[in-house]
């Protein structure tokens, strides 16, 4: 696995009353990893996700995506690796009212100049909503919707799939096929970077979990995946018990 | 539920610390015979059965969460059968292979049980709670270090619980699973107590009450 994402003391200052802010932070994300971003709110997580999408530049620090460091950029260079190598979900999902699925999947596309219908069907299609493509987003459902958000952010094939509570405005169904989603995405290789505020969702998909508190991150856990015997793991007898 | 007056008051620390410890210990002896006993009697409601085929079938009801000996199934069917909640079929021979089945009263006993809701004082069972004790004591209340490792600790036991509750329904167990969950959401209350611990304010409030 080689170096995909490195963060080398990023510091993010927002004005006052504005949290969220980062403050000095450094890690890197290896190629294939699949990651949670765990905190509170206003912990800082989401501004680190959006620094790492170049969506928005760190007030001091580098940030580096496959070894392009995104502070070198223009802003057009920046909208170019935005649109060329980050997939990005966001929670409420932000697809066009007016136009249809198909067509919002094929956005980032046509930004590239690439816009071929047949792969956003195909899209629609292993994402099981190929038959509602036509519809306009008012006519599709939540976990719909964000399937359409999700064909969209993979339309140009990107390097890294970053997802910010991307289960957080559905029901818990929708939610699990999403999350079943991801981890198909994962095991096609792809690096994913997941802000969760649920320790139960991080802990089932991620193997590592980056905890945020502040601004700073407080731990870099990864996790293992041993086959355990259920008593290794609970125990409804207590050990005192048996005495 | 008849519980332990353990004498846990509103004292200071030094006198509280080995009450709880021992209220811990009585209490939950007695919710495990407790449970074993109508656990046994709720085994036998559905057909009458002998000490081992008991043994084996609390055991997969509890999906490997529990190992029971078979001694203590024999006690329990003995003390059941002594409290005339259940009666042996047939005759006594070889006590290895003597049937029980529940007796009208152990019906109702079993029934009175599960209507009850669990109250009592609340189970914590775990080190963690002594060890908090101690450390804000002996660390000069620097915790960060022990709520570092502890946080970690839960995040693996959260992922080994999720694979576990997988497991459980891919089995077709969803009774298991149900348990699963409830362990899962207790680790995520624990986890959220260790976040709690760290966060600024709380270190705050710390520092104030010194």
């Amino acid at each position: 696995m080689s170096e995909l994402v490195r963060l080398t003391d990023v510091t993010k200052v927002y004005q006052e009353g504005i949290t969220g802010a980062l403050n000095d932070v450094s890690v890197t994300v290896e190629e294939g990893e699949f990651t949670a971003i765990m905190g509170p709110s206003g912990s800082g997580k989401s501004t680190m996700l959006n620094l790492i999408a170049g969506l928005d530049r760190p007030t001091s620090g580098t940030i580096a995506v496959g070894g392009t460091d995104l502070g070198k950029l223009s802003e057009s260079g920046l909208a170019r690796f935005r649109r060329d190598r980050i997939g990005f979900v966001f929670q409420f999902f932000y697809l066009l009212p007016n136009l249809t699925a198909v067509e919002n999947v094929l956005i980032p596309a046509q930004l590239k100049g690439n816009a071929v219908p047949g792969r956003a069907l195909e899209l629609l299609d292993q994402l099981g909503i190929k038959d509602v493509a036509d519809r306009y987003p008012a006519r599709l459902s939540g976990g719909q919707q964000q399937r359409v958000a999700i064909a969209r952010a993979l339309i140009n094939n990107p390097t890294l799939l970053l997802a910010d509570e991307p289960t957080g405005a559905l029901d818990t169904t929708s939610g699990e096929q999403m999350m079943d989603l991801l981890v198909q995405l994962h095991r096609d290789g792809r690096t994913i970077l997941l802000v969760t505020h649920d320790a139960k969702l991080a802990t089932r998909y991620a193997t590592r979990v980056l905890s945020l508190m502040d601004g700073r991150i407080v731990d870099d856990a990864r996790l293992e995946s041993p086959e355990r015997a259920p008593s290794e793991v609970i125990r409804v007898r207590s050990e005192e018990a048996s005495q | 539920m008849d519980k332990t007056d353990s004498g846990v008051g509103p004292c200071d620390l030094d006198i509280r610390i080995a009450p709880i410890h021992t209220l811990n210990t009585y209490g939950v002896w007695l919710v495990e015979r407790l449970s074993l006993k109508y656990g046994v009697l709720g085994l036998l409601k559905e057909e009458p059965l002998h000490g081992y085929e008991v043994k084996n079938r609390f055991e997969a009801m509890l999906g490997g969460t529990w190992e029971v000996n078979i001694g203590q199934i024999y006690t329990t069917l003995q003390r059941l059968e002594r409290d005339g909640l259940v009666r042996p079929v047939g005759s006594r021979g070889d006590r290895g292979k003597l049937q029980y089945e529940l007796s009208p009263e152990g019906k109702k006993a079993l029934n009175e049980w599960l209507s009850q809701p669990d109250s009592g004082p609340q189970q914590l069972h775990e080190e963690i709670y002594v060890k908090l004790l101690l450390a804000t004591r002996i660390a000069n209340g620097d915790l960060q270090p022990m709520l570092a490792r502890q946080k970690r600790a839960y995040l693996q036991r959260l992922r080994d619980l999720n694979r576990l509750e997988d497991r459980a329904r891919r089995d077709g167990r969803i009774d298991l699973a149900r348990l699963v969950r409830g362990a899962l959401l207790h680790t995520e209350a624990d986890l959220k107590w260790m976040d709690e611990l760290s966060s600024e304010r709380f270190g705050a409030e710390a520092r104030r009450t010194e």
